[in-house]
């Protein structure tokens, strides 16, 4: 009985061991993994960093207006180290990933596949959304200051619109590359844009009856302004 | 340069004097513009040789027949002696961006190659032009040695409020040369010149559009050209809704005046002081047409850009100038007023932000055209009953405080 125990034990312990040798090896591949990696992550954020210095692209960014875009409440981002930043943590993820990947676990190597099979479309969203965002806050000013010029009330109002509609836009566009709810974004959208452009056509036909006719017949018949008279002096 | 225009100037082979007229659907006015320069040749330089070139930005109106009709028997009443050489008309259609600028460069382009000694440019719309510009314009370079004639005119007190309250004080200020039209439209320029701005690569900017006159005028100033000033009279233009063009005017301007202010740092830097310059020409006073103003529309689009545009513009400016802009646009429409050194404080701060590229260039410079004509309306209301003479006083103390302020401008520059 004593010897039966003494050999089960054994046997328990020897599998564990040997259990022990073989991922040991798995586990030392992950530490090395994820020490290169933080490694390439820093000496590449670091290369980057000065190669986009050294390309000026924070001055050109300026010229741009995209540092403008970037900084909020007085707080200036520079482009360079935002971009250095951002590669930084995308070597490091693949490095983590990278790295539980050596470890060999069944459960983990599944979910591995299919995360790196998602993340083009990840990367692809991510940029809608960057992408779309700047569009929107660029064309949210344009129309701000061209409204504000042509003498328009509803500046503020059209401006923010405008800068809305697509934000919305690139995040249904992000969504949809995302493969979440497909149709279910599509058809929103259509339905909410739709609804949008009804309710205005309703808005302008039905309550601004005489502003929409004032407005053709000034665009037609070229009769100005009723009581606005033209200024008569040259700028220049 | 074109083939025909370039197997025209081969036969012409060379001139001593140029004159240019750029023009896009004048034949209103054209040819009385043609008339007054070929009777002011003809009368002023009759041993000269000289040419004519109507650079043209494609006219559907005729304007290109208008200026083929002219003779020189439409005037001969008036010439005491016959021209020596036939005057040469030359019209062609420029290339590049539309825009004066471009119509420019086509005459620069001929002035080189012809090797013309003198040379002048007038606007097409003119209704005021009369033989004598051709001397006013052309004598000082043909005779006396300089390189660079402004005009001066005799304008209505409301005329020129692009010029009154940026241009010529910035010039002025920077350049420390009292030109008092530097962007006048109408110059006469040396073939060392002409030959200096075609070598210039700026035909891909606002240069080539409204920005033309500041920057012929900068850098004639700046690279240290002999520079001076003609009273040519009355400045009529053909009728026209003036602010149907603001915007792309005014952003074409004054981004020509900030972006070379870039180029020439070191030189406006140094600059303490202006100094008039010569000026040629017999000044007397003009009876001008009213002009007729909406400063209820200038306030208003003042207080929308206040409501709306502040968000931008404090981007720009520091906040003790945002909140001086907010106390302004409480004023009812009667005490409306927009003090001279604010407007002086807020041109800096555009300028400097212009240089810094805190904002997206074509965003700023639209952003101002509100406190532009705000600073417009004021001068108005403050101008109603005032004389022609008490007008130029008050531009002169804007002056002023453009250069007492400049070390502001130096100071937050870097």
């Amino acid at each position: 009985m004593g010897e039966v125990w003494r050999v089960a034990i054994s046997d328990s312990f020897n599998k564990f061991l040997g259990k022990v040798i073989t991922f040991l090896p798995n586990l030392l591949a992950m530490i090395t993994i994820l020490i290169i990696g933080f490694l390439v992550a820093w000496i590449f954020k670091t290369i980057l960093y000065r190669f986009l210095k050294a390309i000026q692209l924070d001055k050109i960014s300026e010229g741009w207006g995209l540092t403008q875009i970037l900084s909020k409440e007085g707080e200036a981002y520079s482009p360079s180290n935002l971009l250095s930043r951002f590669f930084y943590w995308v070597i490091v993820l693949i490095t983590l990933i990278l790295g539980v990947n050596a470890l060999e676990v069944a459960a983990t190597q599944h979910l591995i596949t299919q995360f790196f099979n998602y993340l083009p479309h990840l990367f692809a969203a991510v940029l809608i959304l960057v992408i779309g965002y700047l569009i929107a806050i660029f064309l949210g000013q344009a129309a701000l200051i061209a409204a504000v010029n042509a003498q328009m009330e509803s500046a503020k109002l059209i401006s923010r619109s405008i800068r809305w509609f697509i934000i919305v836009l690139s995040l249904t566009m992000a969504l949809y590359h995302l493969g979440i709810a497909e149709k279910v974004i599509v058809v929103a959208f259509t339905i909410v844009f739709g609804g949008i452009v009804l309710a205005l056509a309703i808005a302008f036909g039905w309550g601004g009856r005489e502003l929409a006719k004032d407005f053709l017949e000034r665009l037609y018949r070229g009769k100005g302004d009723k009581d606005e008279k033209p200024d008569r002096f040259s700028h220049l | 340069m074109e083939t025909p225009f370039k197997i025209k100037l081969e036969e012409i082979k060379e001139t001593d004097i140029l004159i240019g007229v750029p023009s896009y659907n004048n034949a209103r006015t054209i040819s009385h513009v043609v008339r007054a320069v070929m009777a002011g040749l003809a009368k002023y330089f009759p041993k000269a040789k000289a040419v004519l070139i109507n650079s043209d930005g494609g006219s559907t109106d005729g304007t290109q027949e208008e200026v083929q009709k002219v003779g020189i028997e439409d005037f001969k009443t008036i010439l005491i002696s016959h021209p020596v050489h036939s005057l040469h008309k030359i019209v062609t259609p420029y290339h590049g961006i539309p825009g004066k600028g471009s119509a420019f460069r086509g005459i620069f382009e001929a002035a080189t190659f012809l090797e013309a000694k003198a040379c002048a440019v007038v606007d097409s719309d003119l209704r005021s032009i009369t033989p004598e510009w051709m001397e006013l314009l052309l004598r000082p370079i043909y005779e006396e040695g300089f390189d660079y004639v402004a005009p001066l005119y005799a304008r209505h007190k409301y005329d020129g409020t692009i010029t009154n309250s940026i241009v010529y004080p910035m010039t002025r200020a920077l350049y420390g040369k009292r030109i008092r039209q530097p962007i006048g439209g109408d110059f006469g320029f040396s073939g060392k010149l002409a030959r200096f701005y075609v070598t210039r690569e700026v035909w891909e900017t606002d240069v080539a559009r409204f920005g033309i006159d500041i920057w012929m005028t900068t850098l004639a100033i700046a690279e240290g050209y002999q520079v001076c000033q003609s009273y040519l009279g009355a400045k009529i233009h053909d009728a026209k809704d003036p602010g149907s063009d603001l915007g792309p005017m005014f952003t074409q301007v004054v981004s020509s005046v900030f972006g070379l202010m870039k180029e020439y740092e070191p030189l406006w830097k140094e600059v303490k002081e202006s100094q008039p310059v010569s000026t040629f020409g017999f000044q007397y006073e003009v009876g001008l047409e009213p002009v007729s103003v909406n400063l209820e529309r200038m306030i208003r689009n003042f207080r929308l850009g206040v409501n709306d545009l502040m968000e931008i513009w404090t981007k720009m400016l520091p906040s003790e100038t945002a909140r001086w802009l907010e106390s302004i646009e409480r004023l009812s429409d009667e005490a409306f007023s927009f003090p001279q050194d604010l407007w002086v404080r807020i041109v800096y701060d555009f300028a400097i932000a212009y240089h810094k590229g805190s904002v997206r260039r074509d965003h700023l410079l639209k952003s101002m055209i509100p406190l532009y004509l705000g600073r417009v309306a004021s001068f108005i209301k403050e101008n109603q009953e005032s004389a022609a003479g008490e007008v130029e006083e008050k531009i002169e103390s804007l002056c002023k405080i453009f250069e007492e302020m400049k070390p502001y401008l130096i100071k937050h520059w870097a």
